[in-house]
This record gives C-alpha cells, sequence and structure tokens, in this order.
C-alpha cells in the first residue's frame, strides 16, 4: 500500500475499542502488584517491538500518572487520549494515512530500543 | 456446447488482485487491539493469582488465546468475532486447528521483530496475508463473504 493510501476504521467499531481500552486500563488498577508483560518476542530475543510497554503506558494513564506513561511508551498516552476522542466526538469513519502509521510504528521503536539500551 | 456446472461460484474475481474479498487492514487492527486488550487483563489476573510463575504464564495466555481461537470451528478470536472477520485455510477455505493456529502465533513473534514488518505486509500483499498468514497458509477475511458453516 502507497504510503499516502488511508487505513479505514469504523467509528462504532473503534468506539468499541476505546471503551475496552479504558476499562482494560481501568481493571488493572485493581491489581495489588504492578503487573510485569513479558513479552514472548522479548523474552526469546531480547529486543523489544515497538508496542513495549504499552500496557504500563495505559495502565498509568488511566489513573493520570502521566509521568510513568510517557516513561513507559509514549503512544500509550495519546492511545487513551485517541480513545476518550473517538468516544467523544463519535466519527462515523476515520481515515488514517498509512503513511502516519508508519511513523508513529518507526518512532515508537526507536523509543523502545533506546528505552532497553539495545541502540 | 459447453456445460454450465451449478456448483460453480459465477463471481470471477481480477487478475493480480486477491483471490477472493478480504478482510481490511483497518478491522484486523482493531481486532488485534481489542485481543490485546483481552489478553492483558487475563494476564493481568492470572498474574495477581500465581505470581511466582507470572513469566510463563504470560507467554502461555497469549500462546493458548490465540492458538485456540485462531484455530477454532469459527477461525475468530473475541476481537475478530467484534470485528466481523475469520481466519481461514488458504486453499482449503476450512478452520486451521489448534496446532496450524500455535504455527501463526509463532509466526506473529515473527511478524512483529522488525518493527511488525510481517503485521504491514497485509497492507501490500496480493493476498493480505501477513507474515504469520504465509507461515500458517491462512488468509483473514469478512464473515459476511465468508460464513461460519456448522459442520
Amino acid at each position: 500500500m502507497p504510503a499516502a493510501e488511508a487505513i479505514r476504521f469504523d467509528g462504532s467499531e473503534l468506539r468499541l475499542t476505546g471503551a475496552a481500552l479504558i476499562a482494560g486500563g481501568a481493571a488493572l488498577q485493581l491489581s495489588p502488584v504492578h503487573v510485569p508483560i513479558l513479552c514472548p518476542l522479548r523474552a526469546l530475543t531480547g529486543i523489544p517491538c515497538p508496542l513495549c510497554g504499552m500496557t504500563t503506558s495505559v495502565e498509568a494513564t488511566v489513573r493520570l500518572d502521566l509521568e510513568s506513561a510517557v516513561a513507559a511508551n509514549p503512544a500509550g498516552v495519546l492511545l487513551v487520549a485517541a480513545a476518550i476522542a473517538v468516544l467523544v466526538l463519535r466519527p462515523s469513519v476515520i481515515r488514517l494515512p498509512a503513511l502516519i502509521l508508519y511513523a508513529a510504528l518507526a518512532a515508537m521503536w526507536v523509543y523502545e530500543l533506546y528505552r532497553f539500551s539495545v541502540l | 456446447m459447453s456445460t454450465v456446472d451449478p456448483q460453480q461460484p459465477a463471481t470471477s474475481y481480477p487478475a493480480g488482485g486477491p483471490s477472493g474479498p478480504r478482510a481490511s487492514f483497518g478491522r484486523r487492527l482493531v481486532a488485534y487491539l481489542l485481543d490485546s486488550i483481552i489478553v492483558g487483563i487475563v494476564y493481568g489476573i492470572a498474574y495477581a493469582i500465581s505470581k511466582p510463575i507470572g513469566g510463563v504464564v504470560s507467554i502461555l495466555v497469549g500462546l493458548i488465546y490465540f492458538s485456540y481461537f485462531d484455530g477454532s470451528a469459527r477461525g475468530q478470536t473475541i476481537g475478530k468475532m467484534a470485528l466481523g472477520i475469520r481466519v481461514i485455510d488458504f486453499r482449503g477455505g476450512g478452520p486451521i486447528g489448534f496446532g496450524r493456529g500455535f504455527i501463526r502465533w509463532l509466526g506473529r513473534i515473527l511478524s512483529s521483530i522488525p518493527c511488525f514488518l510481517g503485521y504491514l505486509w497485509a497492507l501490500w500483499d496480493k493476498e493480505k496475508q501477513g507474515w504469520h498468514d504465509k507461515i500458517a497458509t491462512t488468509v483473514v477475511v469478512p464473515v459476511s463473504d465468508y460464513p461460519i458453516t456448522k459442520s
């Protein structure tokens, strides 16, 4: 897919996912211990993927601990913000240029590779 | 004189395009996000219960979740159910079973190593297959075009 082409998202599907994201982040607050997610990729290779730290970040954002959230993965803050925006603004369709997805994943990956001192 | 096989579908798909309708990337991405949330929550509960074996449980939750649901007769994780898409065998069109569901899960790890390139592959692949689809010989399709049949 050319980078300028758009990925189409259905608004009602995004609202369901946005609500699940915030509910999931809230549910993790109930855990008495911080849950370290040991992902198979990092367990096997030691290399983090662009989504590393997202669970921690979303969970921290939901309890408004933005410092911890950004430290884990800044994209978690943006994802929760996007979820709130989708729930409030109720767009029927969102078209995201593929280029934005590529750029976001690349930026997240560089951040995580630095965080785990791979770079 | 040629005979027409009534069993043969009349629809033909353009050369150079996919060999049938394929699930959109947006739907697959949202389904993946939903599945990640569900796996995260299940893992959170499992970890709270069995802290010493938390690391092992972490991997097992994802392994069993994706292998079982993608390999089920419906070919759907909970995220795929919500989004109306399913995994089918590329050649036969049927369910893939737990074993190939597991292979597909292993493929997911491979797909995510180079900055999710294996997942993004579905954006430009002719059959909209990610690497994990290619490894498990699967395609992801809309349920509207490939209804779940009870066998």
